[in-house]
Order: C-alpha cells, then sequence, then structure tokens
C-alpha cells in the first residue's frame, strides 16, 4: 500500500451544485470549501437530504458541480478515476463475480501481475474475515459479509483516496460494530484519505480524525471538530464508549447537529434527521 | 458475524423428485384424453380430425421411414440460422440504443415502424428480391426474432443498476470494460427472455416461410399434406415443432440459464425447470 503522501489530498474549492427539476433548480448543496490532508479520515454528518451524498459524488467525478471545482492532488477533478474508490451504500458488487474475483477487479483492470492480484486478495480476504468464502457469489452472502466484500474491493485497488457513502447503514446492528472497527484498523494499517458520510453521530466520532457537520439543506459545512489521534490498534467500542474525552466530542456533535433538527422544526419542513444510528 | 453463506450442495434424486418431473406431462395427458373422449363421441370426418392413435401411427411411419428426419434438418437448419442472425443484430442494435440516448432517437421510430409490419406482408416481394432460397427464410425468421431480442435488450441495459457501473469506473474501468463486465452480464436475464420469445416465435415464421417457399422442412411437409386432407400429418408435425420446441428450451436455454443468471442470483429458479 501507498505509504503516507504529505499535504492537502483533497481540496473543493467554492463549491456548490444546483439540480433542474420541473419545478426550477434546486440547490442541492450551498457553497463548500473544505480541504483533506492526506491520510485523514474525515467524516461527515448532517440531515437527510443536506447535500452530503451531492459533494461526494463531485468529488468521485460522478456529478460535474455548478460552481467552483474539486482537486485532487492539485488537479481538477473531471471524472471518476482509480485514485478515488467508492464504497457504495448499495452493495455495489458484482453478482456474477465471486468474492475473489469482486476483489481482484480493480488490479485485473490495472493489469496487475497474476502473483501480486493473488496476494492482495488473500491479504484483504484475511483483513476482513472473508476466509472461506472465497469462491462464492454475493447472493451466498449475508448483507455484512457483501459490505466487506465491497470494502476490500476498493482497498485491493489501492486508491489514495476512499470515498464512502453510508457503508454500513443496510447492515444490521451488531454487525456494524464489527465493520466499524474494521474498517478503523484498516484505514489505520493503510494510511488512506478517507471521506465518510453518515447519518449516526457515534459512527462519526468513532472512525474519524475530523468529523464534519452539515447544516440542513441546502447544506455548508458548519462545523469541523478535530478528534485524538487513533492508537495503532485503530478503536474499539468497548473503549470508546468508557472514554470520557471521546463522549464529550458526541455529544458536541450531536448538539450542533441536534440544532439542525431544531431549525429545522421551526420551519416545519417535513424531512427528518436520524441523529443516531 | 452471522453468515448465510450456504454452498449449493447436489440433492440425490429421490422419489418425490421423480413425481415432479413426471406431472408437468399432466396437462398434455388431459390434451390427449379429452381429445380421444371427443373424438370417440362425435367421430369426426378423418380428414378435419383423425384420433390419436391414427396420428401416432403416421408420425411413427414418417420416422421409420426417415422422411421426418429429412424435414427436421431442413428445418432446423434454416431456424439456427435465422434465429442467429436475429439475436446477433437483436442484441448488439439493442445495446446501441440502450447505452446511446442519440443513437435511440435515430433508430427507435425506425424499429416501432417495422416492427408492426408482418412477415406475410414481405413474403411476396421478398420472393421477388431475394427468390426461394436461403436467404429468404433467413429475412423471415430475422423479421420475427430481431424485434423481440432488441426489444429486450435495449430494456435489460437501461436496467442495469449505475452504481454497478460506477464502481467499476472508480476501480478504473474504462466505458469498454465496464460496457463488457457489467452492462452485458446485468442485461443478460432480458436477453435470454428475448430468446426465448424470439425462438418460439422463430418457429413460427419458419413454418410460415416454408409454407410458400421450400421443397422440403416440416412446414412444406405440412403444406403437402393439406393438400390431401392428411390431417394426420398436419397433426403429426405440429407435435414435431412442439416437441422440438421444449427439447431446445430444456437442453439449451434452461441448462444455460442455470449456469449463468441463476448461479449468479439474478433471477430466483422455480419459475421454470422443475
Amino acid at each position: 500500500m501507498t505509504p503516507t503522501v504529505q499535504g492537502d489530498k483533497i481540496v473543493v474549492e467554492n463549491f456548490q451544485h444546483i439540480f433542474d427539476s420541473a419545478d426550477g433548480p434546486i440547490e442541492a448543496t450551498g457553497r463548500v470549501d473544505l480541504t483533506i490532508p492526506a491520510g485523514q479520515f474525515v467524516t461527515l454528518v448532517g440531515p437527510s437530504g443536506c447535500g452530503k451524498t451531492t459533494l461526494l459524488k463531485a468529488i468521485a467525478g460522478f456529478i460535474d458541480p455548478t460552481h467552483g471545482r474539486i482537486l485532487c492532488d492539485g488537479a481538477p477533478v473531471t471524472g471518476p478515476g482509480r485514485d478515488r474508490g467508492v464504497v457504495f451504500q448499495e452493495l455495489a458488487i458484482l453478482p456474477w463475480r465471486t468474492v475473489r474475483r469482486n476483489i481482484a477487479h480493480g488490479l485485473e483492470i490495472a493489469r496487475a501481475p497474476r502473483q501480486e492480484i493473488d496476494a492482495t486478495v488473500k491479504r484483504l480476504i484475511e483483513l476482513t474475515g472473508l476466509v472461506g468464502f472465497e469462491d462464492r457469489y454475493p447472493h451466498e452472502l449475508s448483507g455484512g459479509m457483501k459490505q466487506r466484500v465491497a470494502v476490500a474491493r476498493t482497498w485491493a485497488a489501492d486508491p489514495d483516496v476512499i470515498l464512502m457513502d453510508e457503508p454500513f447503514a443496510a447492515v444490521d446492528a451488531m454487525t456494524r460494530l464489527t465493520l466499524q472497527e474494521e474498517l478503523a484498523s484498516l484505514s489505520y494499517q493503510t494510511k488512506k484519505t478517507v471521506f465518510f458520510i453518515t447519518h449516526s453521530v457515534d459512527e462519526a466520532v468513532f472512525l474519524a480524525d475530523r468529523v464534519l457537520v452539515m447544516s440542513r439543506r441546502p447544506g455548508t459545512i458548519k462545523a469541523s471538530i478535530e478528534v485524538p489521534r487513533r492508537t495503532p490498534g485503530g478503536r474499539d467500542w468497548e473503549s470508546f464508549t468508557t472514554d470520557t474525552d471521546m463522549q464529550a466530542i458526541v455529544e458536541k456533535v450531536l448538539r450542533l447537529v441536534r440544532e439542525e433538527k431544531t431549525a429545522h422544526k421551526k420551519d416545519s419542513a417535513p424531512v427528518a434527521l436520524e441523529a443516531a444510528g | 458475524m452471522t453468515a448465510i453463506a450456504h454452498k449449493p450442495a447436489r440433492k440425490p434424486v429421490r422419489g418425490r423428485d421423480i413425481v415432479w418431473m413426471i406431472l408437468p406431462a399432466i396437462p398434455f395427458v388431459l390434451l390427449l384424453a379429452g381429445w380421444t373422449i371427443y373424438w370417440a363421441i362425435v367421430r369426426p370426418n378423418m380428414g378435419t380430425l383423425p384420433p390419436v392413435w391414427t396420428v401416432a401411427q403416421t408420425l411413427w411411419q414418417i420416422t421409420a421411414s426417415g422422411e421426418l428426419l429429412g424435414h427436421i434438418i431442413a428445418s432446423l437448419g434454416r431456424l439456427v440460422a435465422g434465429v442467429s442472425v436475429g439475436i446477433v443484430t437483436g442484441v448488439l442494435l439493442g445495446f446501441l440504443v440502450g447505452l446511446n440516448k442519440r443513437a435511440a432517437e435515430f433508430v427507435y421510430p425506425l424499429v416501432i415502424f417495422f416492427s408492426a409490419i408482418s412477415g406475410i406482408v414481405w413474403l411476396p416481394l421478398v420472393i421477388g428480391w431475394l427468390g426461394l432460397g436461403p436467404a429468404l427464410f433467413i429475412f423471415l425468421i430475422w423479421n420475427t426474432v430481431f424485434f423481440l431480442v432488441f426489444q429486450n435488450t435495449v430494456l435489460g441495459v437501461q436496467l442495469v443498476s449505475e452504481v454497478l457501473e460506477l464502481g467499476v469506473r472508480t476501480l478504473g474501468g474504462s466505458r469498454l470494460h465496464t460496457i463488457l463486465n457489467v452492462t452485458a452480464f446485468g442485461a443478460m436475464p432480458y436477453i435470454m427472455s428475448g430468446i426465448r420469445s424470439g425462438l418460439g416465435f422463430g418457429w413460427r415464421a419458419l413454418i410460415a416461410a416454408e409454407l410458400v417457399g421450400a421443397s422440403s422442412g416440416l412446414g412444406q411437409m405440412i403444406f403437402h399434406a393439406a393438400e390431401f386432407h392428411r390431417a394426420d400429418i398436419i397433426l403429426a408435425g405440429c407435435v414435431v415443432i412442439g416437441l422440438l420446441s421444449l427439447l431446445m428450451d430444456r437442453l439449451i436455454l434452461v441448462p444455460l440459464e442455470r449456469r449463468t443468471i441463476e448461479r449468479w442470483g439474478l433471477v430466483t429458479p422455480g419459475a421454470k425447470g422443475a
């Protein structure tokens, strides 16, 4: 895996995206400026419909922003690329490829030598606890295992930046705790730059080096909260829930998110916020 | 970690399984019984409706004499040629239209215009253009198969989840790689469905074409029998066509689906191929 790259990995400058709809233009986001240093794990929380996913899609290169620009390693983003891997909320692995071939896909595209592919796939299958399931097809796996395959597939392609859009929202609560711990240790070991969207304040603080809070639609980034460095072993939920410093951060973020919900109620708009999850 | 992964083990064939393999024959048996009872009561003219056993006897005779085999080979050759051309052109154009909005705007009106015109309409003209040769049969079968495969392919291509395609793009896959590795696989259930309908309707077009423009083939056998009021040969021909169609489905399409779209969980088995 690539070592930590110094400097700013992702720069979002004066960004805003506006959708055209039958009822006229809709501001998907407000103005957003954001810099993500190389190797940082940044999580973004905010109410439904605030524009989190729009921002992620723009960084991924799936949409062309209406205003502003996005730089990756100083170069403008013009489309999707293998330097920015994406883990989707929907299980986006290919049903017609086995676990092994899904994880190997990025390396196959890059025409990596056979031995390198086998070694990387083996290592990621071990890291993500998929040993014994290499030759299964996705429909034979549980939701949690499918999402592990999705994470492993993205990691195997070895992108500098990994964008994750509520990747654990569709798995059961117990599995989610395990996946979060695994992700914390995987991202620590590989020093990837990660941009992670979530509804859950606990999840946001647990995983992050820095938590961003987005305001309601059209969303802007209203707060940025640093989280103390993770230890080499990553994090685990038992020590996280008993760590008073961490819980203070959770409370702070929760308060910021709740303000958005209250502001929302005043406007009596019918969009709910799932603060914890 | 709850993993509900299970290996699809080959179960031993049990008595119940064998019963279930035989049960689908019941509607056919009922049909034959109904036919026999009706025949025994009404006693229709042999030239209109012969009894089951006469048809069976005739079937045996034309089989034993080798006449039937010659017709089957002639018909199957034409069918395979026509259906293949229909599938290849239908899939290729279906992908073009499904993937490209501009292409769709140009091609769609043309396809809808021509899909309404049946082979019978073309027949007198096409005989003049192509003569009474293999090209005539291929054209008439294509004229049916193409539209079914095309429409299904377009739908299949358009229904492939965008997130699957974007996922592979972020792994570094080119547009062509994504089309070949994501879209083509994702569209397969619909393409297979188009091929299945195409095969059935291809038979219809083939027999119609053979009634007019062939010196051999099942359609010609039936047409010839009609001139002599040999309803037994006509019905024997229908039985052969129906059985061949069923065999092709069971021996080619069903196993193919089992190894692909069912294996990948794209469709749930159960609706067919018990």
